[in-house]
C-alpha cells in the first residue's frame, strides 16, 4: 500500500526537504500534503484520509504539541501515526511526546533516519514497496 | 580561553552548516571571508528557563548555494526560499544549542525565525545581554552568531 503523508512545518524549505527525502526513500509514498501550522494541518486531516503525519514542534498559530493533543482528542483521527521532526533536544519534552504515542526524529536528520523510523512506525517497507503490516496498527504503535 | 557557551555555539553552528547545509565551515576567517558583504540577518526569539534571541548574520553570496544544497537541487530556489533556508538553519542551531547549554531536561520554546536581507529584521525590541559570540568561515563568506539573553524575560 502507498502511504499518504502530511508534512507539517512552518518552513517551506524544510517541507521540501522532507518531501524530497520521502520521494527518494524507496518507501511506497502516495499523496503528500503540506501544512504550515497546526490549524492548517487539522484542515488537511478533515479533507482526506492520511496515514502518517510528520510534525514540527515550533510553529506559529498552533504548535506541534497542541496539534498532536488535538489529533488524539478527535476520534476520527486519534490513531493517526505521527512522527515529530524537530530540533527539540529536551528529554522532558521528548518523553512527553512518546507518551502520546509519537516517535521522534531530530533535526538535522539524514534520509536514512526518516526512512528507518517510518518503516518501524508503519510496518511499511522501503524495498519493492512491500507491506509488512497495517499503516495504523491496532492500539497504536508499539515503541 | 572561550567559555563553554561560546564553544557550544561554535560547535553547534559548524555541525549545522555541515549536516544541513553541506558546507565546510572553518574556524579561521581569511581576508576574503572577512571582507564579504552582509547578505541577511536572522533573529530567533526563545523562551524557557531563560529567554532571549539568537542572531545570525550571514555574509557573502552563499545563500543560493546553501538553499540549493539543503533542497538537494542544482538550481537555487527563489530568493524568499533562500531566506527561509537561512531561517531554518538558525532554527536548528538554536534548538540544538539551548538544551546543550541549559541541560537536556530543560524545555525551550522557539519563535518563528525573522529573516531580513541586508540588515536586522524589523520589529525587534532590545536583544538583551550578549552571552556568547562565534564566527565560522564558509567558502567566500562567513556566518556570525550572537546569543542574547534578556534578564527581564526569565521564565
Amino acid at each position: 500500500m502507498a502511504l499518504n503523508v502530511l508534512i507539517v512545518d512552518d518552513s517551506s524549505v524544510m517541507r521540501a526537504m522532507i518531501k524530497k527525502t520521502l520521494r527518494l526513500s524507496g518507501l511506497p509514498v502516495g499523496e503528500i500534503c503540506e501544512a504550515e501550522n497546526g490549524v492548517a494541518a487539522l484542515e488537511r486531516l478533515e479533507e482526506r484520509w492520511l496515514d502518517l503525519a510528520l510534525v514540527d514542534i515550533n510553529m506559529p498559530v498552533m504548535n506541534g504539541i497542541d496539534l498532536i493533543e488535538e489529533i488524539r482528542r478527535r476520534p476520527a483521527i486519534a490513531d493517526l501515526v505521527i512522527m515529530v521532526v524537530s530540533t527539540e533536544s529536551s528529554e522532558t519534552r521528548i518523553e512527553s511526546l512518546r507518551r502520546m504515542g509519537v516517535d521522534f526524529v531530530h533535526k538535522p536528520f539524514t534520509p536514512e533516519d526518516i526512512k528507518r523510523k517510518i518503516e518501524n512506525l508503519t510496518g511499511v517497507c522501503a524495498d519493492a514497496g512491500q507491506d509488512n503490516g497495517p499503516a495504523v496498527p491496532d492500539g497504536g504503535p508499539d515503541f | 580561553m572561550p567559555d563553554k557557551t561560546t564553544v557550544q555555539l561554535f560547535r553547534t553552528a559548524v555541525l549545522t552548516f555541515e549536516e544541513l547545509g553541506f558546507l565546510l565551515p572553518s574556524e579561521e576567517i581569511d581576508a576574503r571571508q572577512a571582507a564579504a558583504a552582509l547578505a541577511a540577518v536572522v533573529h530567533l526569539d526563545f523562551t524557557g528557563p531563560f529567554a532571549g534571541t539568537l542572531e545570525l548574520r550571514f555574509y557573502g553570496d552563499l545563500l543560493p548555494e546553501l538553499a540549493a544544497n539543503m533542497l538537494g537541487e542544482e538550481e537555487p530556489p527563489p530568493f524568499q526560499e533562500q531566506l527561509d533556508a537561512l531561517g531554518e538553519v538558525t532554527n536548528v542551531i538554536c534548538g540544538n544549542l539551548l538544551p546543550a547549554i541549559a541541560g537536556r531536561e530543560q524545555v525551550f520554546d522557539l519563535c518563528e525565525p525573522r529573516v531580513a536581507a541586508d540588515g536586522p529584521p524589523a520589529g525587534n525590541q532590545a536583544l538583551g545581554e550578549l552571552q556568547a559570540e562565534a564566527a565560522v568561515g564558509l567558502a567566500g563568506g562567513r556566518a556570525e552568531l550572537s546569543l542574547y539573553v534578556r534578564a527581564d524575560a526569565v521564565v
